[in-house]
């Protein structure tokens, strides 16, 4: 038996990464499921967990292990071409709302990048951080697509993008409440375009109407901002 | 479903060859679905293939942002130094963001109900 040969292989095969990869993110989804899909429990949280630890334990630096599951990564590209179909099916929608559905998507969704940015700039926090945050509000693959395109550092933008679909998810019913928003369309479309799929999934359980709009927020909001953010950021430096 | 898949390729293709020829900031698989969302547009349906493709896509969407959220760890020094300001603009950013956003929709709403 050659136990040399054996651990060098392990160490050196994707399959070790892809296996930890697509495991960890199973069991998210076996525990996700088993606390009744708690927005608290996003399946990527137990991979953060899962592929943080035995990088850190096997001392593997980020660009081996990316280099093992860039094929994963690889499928961002298609992802992002397939949102064009839940877009299209939910687009019968935008007729009855029309007019407050682009007002909205075009001043509440630079608003919203606004405020965020100023918060960090008032903050003191350096360019790299703030140009990250800019994508917070889009559905990750995009996100990750246009912090490239803008010298932000992709790994944070998601990291902002699932923190912002969360607090959006969990405190969205409350606020919609306290603020008194009379309509189920306007609730699914403010998750939607704020905190994106996994607002999406929360307006699910409002309402159909909710849902569908909030999914059209969503896909609206990524091309909105994939379009214009990497312009108006051309014109500043 | 081999044909779904060959479809969004083909429109992910066409996207990138776009933003290269006309030199576009925009991602190119972001012109690649709104390429994808013109064509059904103008079919006015979608088909099966492409249905199976997109679903088996956007299943595990999260699955596939893994390997880059991960360059996390990459970012300890930024996310320590900048901790506060981080969480401040993503709670309150978040906050504010979806209050105005909801209440600017429903203010809209009611005013084109009015209307008619």
């Amino acid at each position: 038996m050659n136990f040399e040969a054996l651990i060098q292989y392990i160490s050196s095969t994707p399959l070790t990464w892809l296996i930890l990869t697509i495991g960890s993110f199973k069991l998210g989804i076996i525990i996700y499921e088993k606390f009744n899909k708690h927005t608290l429990l996003q399946p990527i949280i137990i991979s953060y967990v899962v592929i943080m630890s035995a990088l850190f334990i096997t001392g593997i630096s980020y660009e081996e292990y990316f280099k093992s599951v860039e094929i994963i990564h690889f499928f961002l590209g298609p992802a992002t071409v397939a949102l064009a179909l839940p877009l299209y099916n939910n687009l019968k929608y935008i007729k009855s709302l029309f007019i407050p559905i682009m007002i909205t998507l075009v001043i509440a969704g630079v608003l919203s990048i606004l405020i965020a940015v100023g918060l960090l700039w008032i903050l003191d926090a350096k360019l790299p951080t703030i140009l990250s945050m800019t994508t917070k509000s889009i559905t990750a693959p995009i996100a990750i697509i246009t912090s490239e395109q803008i010298g932000a550092i992709p790994s944070l933008a998601v990291g902002f993008v699932i923190i912002t679909g969360i607090i959006g998810a969990l405190l969205g019913t409350a606020i919609f409440k306290f603020i008194k928003i009379k309509h189920d369309t306007s609730k699914g479309f403010a998750l939607g375009l704020i905190s994106h799929g996994i607002g999406t999934a929360r307006a699910v359980e409002i309402s159909e109407k909710a849902a569908a709009f909030s999914a059209l927020a969503m896909g609206l909001c990524g091309i909105f901002t994939a379009v214009f953010l990497p312009l108006i950021i051309q014109l500043f430096s | 479903m081999l044909k779904g898949i060959i479809t969004l390729l083909v429109f992910q293709f066409l996207g990138e060859c776009i933003t290269k020829l006309f030199e576009l900031l925009v991602p190119g698989p972001v012109i690649g679905m709104v390429l994808l969302l013109i064509f059904l547009m103008i079919r006015k349906r979608s088909f099966e293939s492409l249905d199976n493709a997109v679903f088996i896509h956007l299943r595990y969407l999260p699955l596939l942002f893994i390997p880059a959220a991960m360059g996390i760890i990459t970012q300890a020094d930024i996310i320590s130094k900048e901790f506060w300001a981080i969480l401040i603009s993503l709670v309150l950013g978040t906050i504010i963001a979806l209050a105005f956003s909801a209440k600017l929709m429903d203010y809209l709403t009611i005013k084109q109900e009015r209307k008619r």
